[in-house]
């Protein structure tokens, strides 16, 4: 065993600030290096209390990425984003010999093509699917979903969504199910279509640009593992709060806060939904090796929903650690993260315990005004963090998207800004005690920009809610499940007669 | 109790929403809370308004809707003939809907005016419309929500320090996010529902934010007890107490309470319906349809004039004779004002044959008029305030007569006493 482990992170937001934290606890003699296009005011504080290197540098430049890793002599290297994973940077550091702890670029299929994930996972029969469709323009896209009445009853009631992993940008719901309404949602879902294909333009490395899923619904959780290329590991639950603002009102955001209950679990999921899910997430990582050949080590995590179809559902997946999600789940590992990464480089997760404390989990985000849809007025404000008072209400705070510049100032680059965590007994708790610290104003900006921050995260009101869609939607699959038709769908069309779209679908995908 | 909405699209190309369909449809779900004025407002830069008389889909056709062509919306339905939107165009230009009174003037109209100047004037010195909303709350005393939207694209809605006045908020999507009286409207338009306005507490939709923040003196909670019994639909959710399930409540002590022998149970349409069903299950007794509608849904308890209210009743309630004919009924309505409608549905039963008639009322005696607005004549025109239980029935001719006593209201609602207005039973808070 080294003696001193020399240990290199990528990526500049909070879930890092948290993957530098938890690798600062271990029990080894760590040195922290790390690069990140801002320079992270917490992880850069970490790297210098070890005595380690920060660089800053586009972390999607695979070689580049790779070069300062040599450069420095790192032991090993963990990713934080899924973008490195998509451009190779764990295929480039291995090149060089230095293992890494990250999702190399073919198995990250699974987060970047979300038409892809959710082919293998109808070829695999795996459970917990959804109806889809791609599109490559979005002429087609609008030809299909403007037939109302004569169309496949699923595609009345879509998501829409890139079909590639966009920054969690761009997903739009619009259930059209109010006749009455009808043209208003329609118009509006043709708009947004035409919009998402332009956004889309930027990314050249996908062929589909749009992907329609059937809508569903019910409560979401994150399920977030250790994967090691043998063996998965799962740990606690989190529900991430996508909705930008109060009330699960307003555009999507990558998670505007997000908490555990205790046990591993959410306090409105079973453990056998737990063991479900975590079967799902292994049989993906496992069809994806087959699929790809190559081994998957590193994070993966299944954003999953209850939904009345077939139970624990996967809607899609991440290829890293969720941000906050990463926040709650590290807050609570009480194994030395090295031991675990060890672990994962040498295969041998299934010989080792991993253990994470009893206790409930409440991260909040906070953000510059203008985030998430209009990011160019939330970025280049000066901020004032009093982490002093933070810590006096016995929260924690992680840095995200702000740069240490070199004059020591701190500056929004438009995204979640800070990530706020409280430990307690319950959520409610927890929630409570974030709310009461931003209260006494610990965060300021200098030029007289504001923030905002959803604080019924938590809350007992939020946890109600939650529970009583859960309990609906469990009673729905659970009644499929006795009868055995979970996952069955069936249609029927004047004039044509019944259809199985899921026999369609797989005809379809045969076909290719 | 006029009904209120404020619609308000978030997000990325949020201009391209046409909202005003939106607020229809919501204030068509909010009609039964008021039948003589229908207003819409929207802003897409500027304001736009049609208020006129009449029900909703009279006053609205597709061209009008098209005229109101702004992304955030603000729907407002009055049971007030002459009511409409509050508009003041300085120091901050914002146009506001209210339900209830704001304890600021002699008269309604004098007071949500004061209340929107005041609003105004406050969003103007302290810069911030949160705060300001916030301070309006501390300072105005009364009973009332209200919705304003102001040239700075800010939708700011509030309850009164006890939050006597429903106000619930849902969202569709990533989209829309909503504030209504109540969730009917928000079910119509198929949002989610996510909770309800605390009392003192003040809720800010911007472009870039929901901002919430309750009144220092907010106080215990003065929930209005009438909304459960008559005012809301019985689709609906207030303050997180669905109001069909009280009203089944409701029936169900009127059967313990009063037990009598009779042939069937019969709820004058449409708000004593769930009150019978109640009854019908707790007494184990026949439940049947007694009434045919004719018209519109007419409200007839909240019409402006005695003579609109009779030909409302009468249009209202034309028995299905082959129900009634020898029966021994009982008949079961929400409340009792003046007693006129009363007997004259009574009288109208027992003219197509009805043999005995025993009349439970879903609420207790209406004692005193409603400081905040719900309109209730003053305490002399109130039957239930001069005559027993006893004499009532030998008015309006029914064999038995019974009110619900108001612990039995309050146990239906399953809120704590001291959590519900009671003022027009006859109960005031110390």
């Amino acid at each position: 065993m080294k003696l001193v482990i020399k240990v290199m992170g990528v990526g500049g937001g909070a879930r890092e600030n948290a993957l530098a934290e938890a690798i600062s606890r271990s029990n080894r003699e760590v040195k922290i290096y790390w690069v990140s296009e801002l320079r992270n005011p917490g992880i850069y504080r970490l790297v210098k209390s070890t005595g380690g290197e920060y660089a800053l540098a586009k972390t999607t430049n695979a070689r580049k990425v790779a070069e300062i890793a040599a450069k420095w002599n790192v032991d090993l290297v963990v990713i934080g984003p899924e973008e490195p994973n998509f451009h190779g940077v764990p295929d480039e550091v291995e090149n060089k010999g230095i293992p890494c702890i990250g999702a190399k670029k073919s198995v990250s299929i699974l987060e970047m093509s979300k038409a892809e994930m959710r082919r293998i996972q109808w070829k695999f029969n795996i459970p917990g699917k959804l109806l889809f469709k791609t599109y490559k323009s979005y002429l087609d896209a609008i030809e299909d979903l403007k037939r109302f009445s004569d169309t496949l009853t699923w595609l009345q009631n879509v998501a829409l969504k890139p079909a590639r992993q966009a920054g969690g940008k761009g997903v739009k719901v619009v259930e059209d199910v109010q006749a009455y309404l009808h043209r208003e949602k329609s118009e509006f879902k043709e708009r947004h279509i035409k919009w998402l294909e332009e956004y889309m333009g930027k990314y050249s490395d996908v062929e589909e640009k749009i992907l329609v899923e059937e809508k569903v619904w019910g409560p979401e959780y994150t399920l977030q593992c250790f994967v090691d290329g043998r063996t998965v590991i799962g740990m606690p639950l989190v529900q991430d709060n996508k909705h930008a603002y109060e009330f699960d009102i307003g555009p999507e955001t990558g998670g505007m806060g997000s908490y555990t209950g205790r046990g591993m679990l959410l306090p409105f999921i079973t453990m056998e939904e737990y063991e479900r899910s975590l079967e799902i997430v292994k049989s993906m990582v496992y069809a994806v090796q087959k699929v790809t050949g190559e081994k998957y080590k590193g994070f993966i995590a299944g954003q999953m929903m209850l939904t009345e179809i077939e139970g624990p559902t996967l809607i899609e997946m991440y290829s890293r650690l969720g941000d906050p999600e990463a926040v709650n789940v590290l807050a609570l590992l009480e194994t030395d993260i090295i031991d675990i990464f060890e672990a994962i480089i040498d295969e041998r997760l299934s010989k080792i315990k991993i253990k994470f404390s009893d206790k409930a989990t409440v991260v909040k985000a906070l953000a510059p005004k203008g985030y998430p849809d209009f990011k160019s007025i939330a970025k280049g404000h000066e901020v004032y963090v009093d982490e002093k008072l933070i810590g006096k209400f016995g929260c924690k705070l992680y840095w995200g998207s702000i740069h240490l510049q070199d004059d020591g100032k701190m500056i929004t680059g438009g995204s979640r800004m800070l990530e706020i965590l409280a430990v307690d007994d319950d959520p409610a708790k927890a929630s409570e005690r974030i709310d009461e610290c931003l209260k006494h104003n610990p965060v300021k900006f200098l030029d007289g920009w504001s923030y905002f921050y959803r604080s019924d995260i938590g809350s007992a009101e939020m946890i109600k809610r939650r529970t009583a869609i859960a309990e609906r939607v469990r009673r729905l699959y659970k009644y499929r499940e006795e009868r055995g038709i979970l996952g069955k769908r069936i249609d029927w069309l004047p004039k044509i007669g019944k259809i199985d779209p899921v026999s369609l679908l797989l005809k379809e995908l045969g076909g290719e | 109790m006029p009904g209120i909405i404020g619609i308000y699209p978030f997000g990325l190309n949020r201009e391209n929403w046409r909202i005003s369909r939106f607020v229809y449809y919501g204030l068509l779900a909010l009609q039964h809370r008021g039948q003589e004025i229908s207003s819409i407002a929207t802003f897409g830069g500027e304001f736009k308004e049609i208020t006129q008389k009449g029900l909703v889909d009279e006053v609205f056709n597709e061209d009008r809707l098209k005229q109101l062509d702004g992304f955030i919306g603000l729907g407002y339905v009055s049971p007030l003939e002459n009511s409409k939107p509050i508009k003041v165009s300085s120091p901050v230009e914002l146009i506001l809907v209210g339900d209830g009174i704001p304890l600021l003037g002699e008269s309604r109209d004098k007071a949500w005016k004061a209340f929107a100047e005041l609003l105004s004037d406050e969003i103007s010195r302290v810069k911030n419309a949160l705060k300001a909303g916030v301070n309006v709350i501390e300072q105005v005393d009364g009973g009332y929500s209200f919705i304003a939207l102001t040239e700075n694209q800010e939708m700011i809605a509030g309850r009164d320090k006890h939050g006597v006045k429903p106000l619930e908020v849902g969202s569709l999507g990533f989209d829309l996010g909503a504030i209504a009286s109540e969730t009917s409207a928000l079910d119509v338009l198929g949002m989610e529902h996510a909770s309800y306005i605390k009392p003192g507490e003040v809720v800010k939709f911007d472009p870039y934010s929901i901002e919430r923040a309750r009144a220092k003196s907010a106080a215990q909670s003065s929930y209005c007890s009438f909304e459960y019994v008559y005012l809301a639909r019985p689709d609906s959710i207030i303050n997180g107490i669905p109001v069909y399930a009280v009203r089944e409540r409701i029936g169900e002590a009127l059967a313990r309470k009063f037990p009598v022998e009779a042939d069937t149970v019969i709820g004058v349409p449409e708000t004593a319906i769930p009150f019978a069903i109640g009854y019908s299950r707790a007494a184990g007794m026949k439940l049947d349809l007694g009434f045919i509608t004719t018209g519109r849904k007419i409200r007839t308890a909240i019409k402006p004039s005695v003579f609109e209210r009779i030909v409302g009743v009468q249009l209202k309630l034309n028995p299905i004779k082959s129900v009634i004919d020898g029966k021994d009924i009982v008949l079961i309505d929400d409340s009792v004002v003046r007693g006129t409608t009363l007997r004259n549905t009574v009288w109208n039963l027992k003219r197509r044959g009805a043999r005995r008639i025993h009349v439970r009322i879903g609420s207790p005696p209406l004692k005193s008029p409603c400081p905040f607005g719900v309109e209730i004549p003053p305490p002399d025109e109130l039957i239930g305030r001069a005559l027993s239980e006893a004499e009532i029935a030998e008015i309006v001719g029914a064999d038995t007569f019974h009110f619900l006593p108001l612990k039995d209201l309050i146990s239906s609602i399953r809120l704590p006493r001291n959590s519900l207005c009671l003022r027009c039973w006859g109960e005031t808070r110390d």
